[in-house]
Order: structure tokens, then sequence, then C-alpha cells
């Protein structure tokens, strides 16, 4: 599906919030590099689904009606094999109906467990008066206590990008610290500019997280996302 | 278009009056003390003549064209105005009065009427609330304003601080090289990006600086500044920044303010040097217009009294700057200024060559000498208000030695008498960037200097 086809099929449904997998679909056809993540509807569907992915696998609620999936007894990680898959889908069942009994639910997103790296988090926000914006900053307790972000007005080049992430004060963490592979900065600088890119083409668009991005020393991906439309 | 207001052929004032205390007869009065040489008429609605000059009932009545309209009347007579200047085929107006979005409710329908009026007719508009322009060419301020400087920075901002006080202070004091200072006041038509396209590629525009309390259309702002600032300096001041600044903002020119970061995001983008605040506009002002780009961020320090050299070197690093060692060859320079048992260093110490030799000399190597070492771009030379440096002043040392090298200098003023310390503000003042306090000093040098490295890095 292409990024219209999201939109739409989202805008048909009455939703502004698009699920987990509509918004890696859209970013991926952005250029931006997301975890491999797909819809099981069923039990049997998320076991095969894992078998091809390969262990170990992450198992998330699909739910329009439930954004805060962890909340919600949602997510289970770092499923070992076809018995932890299928328990961990019945476990994910049973507490989000629990939860959200009037939730509609689709099934569940069945991803490869990602390749650790320094935590990030990349997003947009659009802004009254300058349009879209899009954030920089490192994950965890640097963006939920310190605000350590910065931002950049869209479009943003190469340049502007590396300002943005040199702006950042935990910026040393992305150099490697205390053993942690350092990020590769370039690829983060590509990642801004692309999703800059993608929201300067994109209208329709009122937010996006990405959040949590693994950043590695070649490469990142995009581990969780979320889009909201206008 | 914007030609219309800075150089119109003819101007017509509306709202004249004979009363040399009103706002009316000021303006005129401005605009005849200017160097404007156009034609001049005063439109007052029973005078026969203003200042000297015939006055006509309505715009409409005036014979020849009229290129730009100030007007200065009461906001609820205002439509009526720009109607009569929409008739008459006006197509720049001032509009100085106040009582528009400012003051809400009813101000608000007017200043729409008047910008519905603007659209229909392709009339520019700038103000209301404002003070529109001082320059040698025209100034339509309603403060008494004479002789003002040709120079090469434009000011450009929202409120009347900046548009009456530093502008009589800039203009009398000749503190600051201006070429116009412009006030846009509510913005309901003309805006910063409409002054920055104009002024970015007005080649008697060396330095742009600029004091705003909202944006007016953040994204083609962030594109034009950009574009602006890539050509000269464009210093930014902007207020509302916090949640107390914006409230401030609301009741004051009737503007929202941005939120904080994204504001900060801009600037940074932009490339515009940021301001903290308004001595900032000046300040930097000063040194972007006065000093050469500097090609990196090593700085000399010579100072008068040897013992701010601590507090000079936290001040630096804080500032992005670096104070490295002399080169060899500059030392050996030195060496007979500085006592036996007291090897030359930076920051330089004049105090044991000013006994020996008085100031005049003693600058001749101290100041010199630095500034020749190819591992130095810039210098902060620290003064004191003494008798002893009036010399310098009358022989106009420092200007001298600097005109030699094209290297960025500063001065800072600490201590000393109010007698001397004047006129080192006031006649070195004049020429070169001069400083009460190290910090702010300082603080102006470290912009020059990371705007002259970002410029020829970009531009080789």
């Amino acid at each position: 599906m292409n990024i219209e086809d999201i939109f739409n099929k989202a805008r048909e449904e009455k939703r502004t919030v698009l699920t987990e997998i509509e918004a890696k679909q859209a970013l991926t056809a952005a250029g931006l590099n997301c975890s491999d993540t797909r819809l099981a509807a069923d039990k049997a569907q998320a076991a095969a689904l894992s078998e091809e992915i390969g262990y170990p696998v992450v198992l998330k609620i699909s739910s329009v009606d439930i954004t805060h999936k962890s909340d919600a007894g949602g997510v289970k990680v770092n499923l070992k094999d076809k018995a932890e898959v299928e328990q961990a889908y019945d476990n994910i069942m049973k507490s989000a109906q629990a939860a959200c009994p009037d939730a509609q639910i689709e099934g569940v997103s069945v991803q490869g467990m990602a390749r650790p790296g320094i935590e990030i988090i990349m997003g947009m926000i659009r802004d009254a008066n300058f349009g879209p914006v899009v954030m920089f900053g490192l994950g965890g307790v640097f963006v939920e206590i310190l605000k350590d972000v910065s931002f950049g007005v869209v479009p943003i080049d190469k340049n502007d990008a590396a300002e943005m992430i040199a702006e950042i004060k935990g910026k040393k963490l992305l150099s490697g610290y205390r053993g942690q592979e350092p990020a590769d900065i370039s690829y983060l600088e590509d990642m801004l500019v692309k999703l800059s890119d993608f929201v300067d083409k994109t209208p329709g668009i009122a937010e996006i997280d990405m959040n949590p991005v693994f950043a590695w020393n070649d490469g990142a991906v995009v581990v969780d996302a979320r889009i909201i439309l206008e | 278009m914007m030609e219309l207001f800075f150089k119109p052929k003819s101007v017509a004032v509306i709202g004249a009056s004979t009363n040399p205390k009103k706002d009316g007869n000021i303006i005129l009065q401005n605009i005849i003390d200017s160097d404007f040489s156009g034609d001049i008429y005063p439109i007052n609605p029973t005078a026969p003549e203003v200042s000297g000059y015939k006055a006509y009932p309505s715009v409409k009545d005036v014979p020849g064209n009229v290129d730009l309209a100030v007007i200065i009347i009461p906001a609820k007579f205002c439509v009526q105005a720009m109607e009569d200047c929409a008739a008459k085929g006006v197509k720049a107006v001032i509009i100085e009065a106040m009582g528009f979005a400012e003051v809400g409710g009813d101000g608000i329908e007017l200043q729409k009427k008047i910008v519905a009026i603007a659209e229909e007719n392709g009339i520019r508009v700038m103000g209301p609330n404002c003070t529109g322009i001082v320059s040698r060419d025209i100034a339509t301020t309603f403060f008494p304003m004479k002789n003002v400087p040709k120079g090469n920075v434009v000011l450009i901002g929202q409120s009347g601080l900046l548009a009456a006080g530093m502008a009589s202070d800039i203009v009398v004091n000749q503190t600051l090289n201006v070429n116009k200072i412009c006030s846009i006041g509510n913005k309901c038509d003309v805006n910063e990006n409409d002054l920055l396209d104009y002024f970015g590629d007005d080649p008697e525009t060396e330095v742009i600086s600029m004091y705003l309390e909202s944006i007016a259309d953040g994204r083609n702002f962030v594109k034009i500044a950009k574009r602006a600032a890539a050509k000269k300096p464009v210093i930014f001041l902007k207020g509302g920044r916090t949640e107390a600044g914006a409230k401030a903002a609301m009741s004051h020119t009737g503007s929202m303010a941005s939120d904080t970061k994204i504001v900060e995001a801009a600037i940074r983008q932009t490339g515009c040097v940021k301001a903290d605040d308004f001595t900032e506009i000046k300040d930097f002002a000063k040194v972007f217009s006065t000093q050469p780009l500097p090609n990196g961020n090593r700085v000399a320090i010579v100072t008068a009294a040897g013992s701010v050299g601590v507090v000079v070197s936290d001040i630096c690093a804080e500032h992005g700057l670096e104070m490295p060692k002399l080169s060899p060859h500059t030392v050996e320079k030195l060496k007979d200024v500085f006592p036996p048992n007291m090897p030359p260093a930076n920051p330089v110490d004049l105090w044991y060559s000013i006994e020996k030799l008085g100031l005049v000399k003693t600058l001749e190597t101290t100041l010199a000498a630095p500034l020749e070492d190819p591992g130095i771009d810039a210098a902060v030379l620290i003064l004191a208000g003494m008798k002893y440096t009036m010399p310098v002043l009358d022989e106009k040392t420092v200007q001298k030695i600097t005109a030699q090298y094209k290297k960025p200098v500063i001065v800072c003023m600490l201590v000393g008498y109010n007698e001397y310390k004047n006129r080192i503000m006031e006649e070195l003042g004049r020429d070169l960037p001069v400083f009460t306090s190290i910090l702010s000093g300082v603080k102006a040098l470290s912009k020059l200097c990371e705007y002259g490295v970002r410029y020829h890095r970009k531009n080789g």
C-alpha cells in the first residue's frame, strides 16, 4: 500500500491515528528503515509469522482503539519459540480485552527483536506559524525528564540536521560512552532529512513519533512509530 | 514596491497639524528636516497651510501623484483615510495611529477593514501603531529627528522603545552608524519578511538588526531570513520567548508569541545572530558594522589592568573564544615594554609600560604586535577612564592602529572617573565598539567570530 492509500483507509474509517504497522509502512515508503512488522489476525498466523521473521520476536496488540499498548498489557518481548508466542498471544488478548473492553482488535503485530542500540527519538509536529517542524532527541530519561531535544523547521538540509544533533546536550552519548558503540551520525542526519522531506511533501500529517529509534554504528532502525493525521 | 516607502517622490501627511506639539506636526517637520526633496502635501481639513506647505482637506484633493501617505489621525477615521488613498491611487501607506489590533475589540475590526481596503487596491500598509521610518532620505516618526546618519546599519522593530528611545539615542549620540530605523508596529501587511527581502538586497545595508515580538509568517520567515543572513549579518532579538514574555507581547502590540524552542530552531537555521537583550541588538550591530570579520576565534587581551586576566579567560572560554599563547616573534617584540622579570604573555599587561612610556607609545607596540601575530584573530582592549588615557583619544591611537590590520578589536572600559569614561564612550565609541562590561564585550566579539568562521567556511 502506498502512503495515500494508507491515509485514505484511515480517513474512511474516521481515524486520525494510524496503527503501528500503517505508520511503519508509510515511513518505510519515505525511505526510513523500520523494523519488519506484520499483522497476525489470529494465534496460528502469529506463530507462522514468528517462524518466518525468526526468533526472538515481539508481539504487540494491534488496535486502533488502544494507543498505550504497554499499559494495556499488550506488549510481549523476547519471545524465543512457538510456545512462547502462542502463550504471549493469549495473554495479550486477555489483558487487552480486560483493559479496553470496547476496543476493536485486529490482531497482533509481530516483529523481530531489534539489535539494541542508542535509544533515539525523532518526530514531527505542526506549528501554527512555522508549519511542520521535525524533532531530534535522545530517548528514555533524556527526552522525558531532561527534555533534551532540538527542532528544525521543515524543510531541513543535512547541515541543519547536523546542527540539530550537535545541539543536544547529551550528544556525547552518540559518540560512544563507556563501551557503548557510537552512533552513525551521518545516517541519523539522513533520517532527519528524509523525515523532513516526507512531511514537506505529504499534507495532512499532524504528528509523528518514531520512538524509539535504535542507533547503531552502521545505521539505525525505527522500532516503534506513530502517525497522527490532521 | 518597498521603494515607495523608502524613496518616495511625493508624500502626504494625513493629519498634519499646525500645532507644533502634535504628532502630525512633528512628522511633517521630520520630513522637511530630512533630505527628502520631493513634493510634500499636508492633509488638514481646515488649515490652508501647515509649516509653510499648502495643505489640502483630503488626499484626494492633492494635484499631483502621492507615492506615500503617512496617516496620523484617530483610528476611527483611518478607514476613511485609507479609502481616500485608494481613490487617489496611493500605493504605500504608513499608519502611525494607535487603537487597532493591539487594543483588541473594535480595534481588531478596524484593522481588518484597513487590510481589506489595502488588498482590494494593491496598497502596501506599514503599521498601524508604528512610527514608520527614520532615515536621512525620509523620517516619518513622531519624535523629533534630525541629521540621521547615512550609515550601513538597518534596525527593524515592532516596539516604540526601539523606534523612539533607541532611535534618538543612536541618532543624537551617534552611537551607531544607522541607515534606516523601521518600526512596523502591528504588521497588518508589511512585515519583517518584506523588509528582510528588501534590505537583504539593498547595497547600502551591510548589517540588519531586528527586534520582533512575533513572527508574522514563520515558514516564509525561515526561507527569507536564511537568504538575507547568507548575504549579510542579521541580528535578531525575539521577545515573547517565555510564558511571561508571551503575555506581555499580547497586551503590547497585539501579537501572539511562538513556542520558544521552535523560534530558537528557526533562528539557528536561518543563520541569524541571536541577541538576548535590547542593548545587544545595538551592541552587536555596532561590532558587526565597524569591525572586519575574523577568520577564527583566537583572541589577544590587551589590558591596562593586569588583574582582569583570569576573569577574561573564563568569559572567553564560556563564549567559545580561545586565548592562545603569543608567538615567539610577538613575545620578542613586546619584551622591551615589559619589566625584565615578567615575560610578555596573553593577556598583555600594559601597566609597567604605561608608567614608563605613556599609553600612546605603549599601544603602538602592545596593541599592534598581537594584531600582527598570525596566531591571533581578534583583540580585546581594556582601558581605564583615567587621565593618562586621554592622549589616546586626542591622537586617535586606537583607530590608527586598528585601521592597519584587518582584525576586529573591541574595547572594554572598566574603571575610572566619569569625565574620562564619558569621553572614551563618546569619542572612541563613535568609531569602535566600547563596552562597560567585559561580559558584554566578549559576548559581542564571540558572535562576530562565530559568524566570521561560518562565513569564511561557506565562502572560502
